[in-house]
């Protein structure tokens, strides 16, 4: 079974918890070998998604951000570019309906382990045939 | 929708505490992927030199009352009794993981490694794992075998 890292992938995390952002952003950039983008808030996140032609396939979010939540960020991203993975984090069980009838493609309930971030990793970026 | 992470009933904020755990495990698993050879390239560099200065940093900021917190996931008590002990094997501890941190930066940085440097970090990530009971075997982790 052969197995490669999706080419050309782009990643973006988007959390206002800096301690939270740069563990998953580390881990991810570790797993992947490519670089990650991050984001303190939606805003900013869509506003890079709006202008960048090149913008990232998958979408890592917290929900509990000031001015645009992660959910309103789910929401405007699946409206605008279905095809793009968003993997929700949350630290409260209401959040999860609430990701599933927005579209979202995963849900990462907090806490989460390391092998969490891998197996979406693994789910999302990897390439086996 | 796919789901990953704590079950329902037990979601709640991560911690400091939790950020160092998982920084730890991940310095467990870049080292021990570096072990067996894996291919490295210039993000998985830069991604070891950042968690270990990550995990650097955050262990000043714990004590020894973090292995009480946290006694359940740290296999003291097999070397324990009293809490003295428990804190004095948790300085050892964390003297063992800021030894962790230096090394696997030192190993992203492409210092010379040699039969002794790679046994003592062998050495010192076994130490650790028995005292998180951190079983990780990088070998199920595929796609750290590609770059």
């Amino acid at each position: 079974m052969r197995i490669a890292i999706r080419s050309n992938v782009k990643i973006a995390v988007v959390d206002d918890d800096k301690l939270t952002r740069d563990l998953v952003v580390n881990a991810l950039m570790y797993c992947v070998n490519r670089d990650v983008l991050s984001f303190e808030n939606g805003f900013s996140a869509l506003a890079y998604l709006d202008t960048d032609k090149d913008s990232p396939d998958i979408i890592v979010s917290d929900v509990d951000m000031p001015e645009m939540n992660g959910l309103a960020l789910l929401e405007s991203i699946k409206k605008k570019w279905p095809s793009k993975i968003c993997v929700i984090m949350s630290e409260d069980p209401a959040s999860e309906k609430s990701a599933s009838d927005l579209g979202a493609d995963a849900f990462l309930a907090k806490p989460f382990k390391i092998t969490d971030l891998f197996n979406i990793v693994q789910k999302y970026i990897v390439d086996t045939e | 929708m796919l789901r990953f992470g704590a079950g329902s009933s037990d979601m709640r904020k991560i911690l400091k505490d939790d950020i160092f755990l998982l920084r730890l495990k991940l310095i467990v698993i870049m080292c021990k992927a570096y072990l067996h050879d894996y291919p490295m390239g210039k993000y998985r560099r830069e991604a070891i030199i950042e968690n270990a200065r990550s995990v650097f940093d955050l262990l000043s900021q714990i004590s020894s009352e973090y292995a009480e917190r946290y006694g359940h996931i740290f296999n003291l008590q097999t070397y324990a009794e009293s809490k003295g002990e428990k804190n004095l094997y948790f300085d050892v501890f964390q003297q063992r993981v800021h030894l962790l941190a230096v090394m696997a930066k030192a190993l992203a940085e492409g210092s010379p490694m040699g039969y002794f440097r790679t046994k003592a970090l062998k050495d010192n990530i076994d130490s650790i794992c028995e005292v998180i009971t951190f079983n990780s075997n990088v070998g199920d982790i595929k796609f750290l075998k590609v770059a």
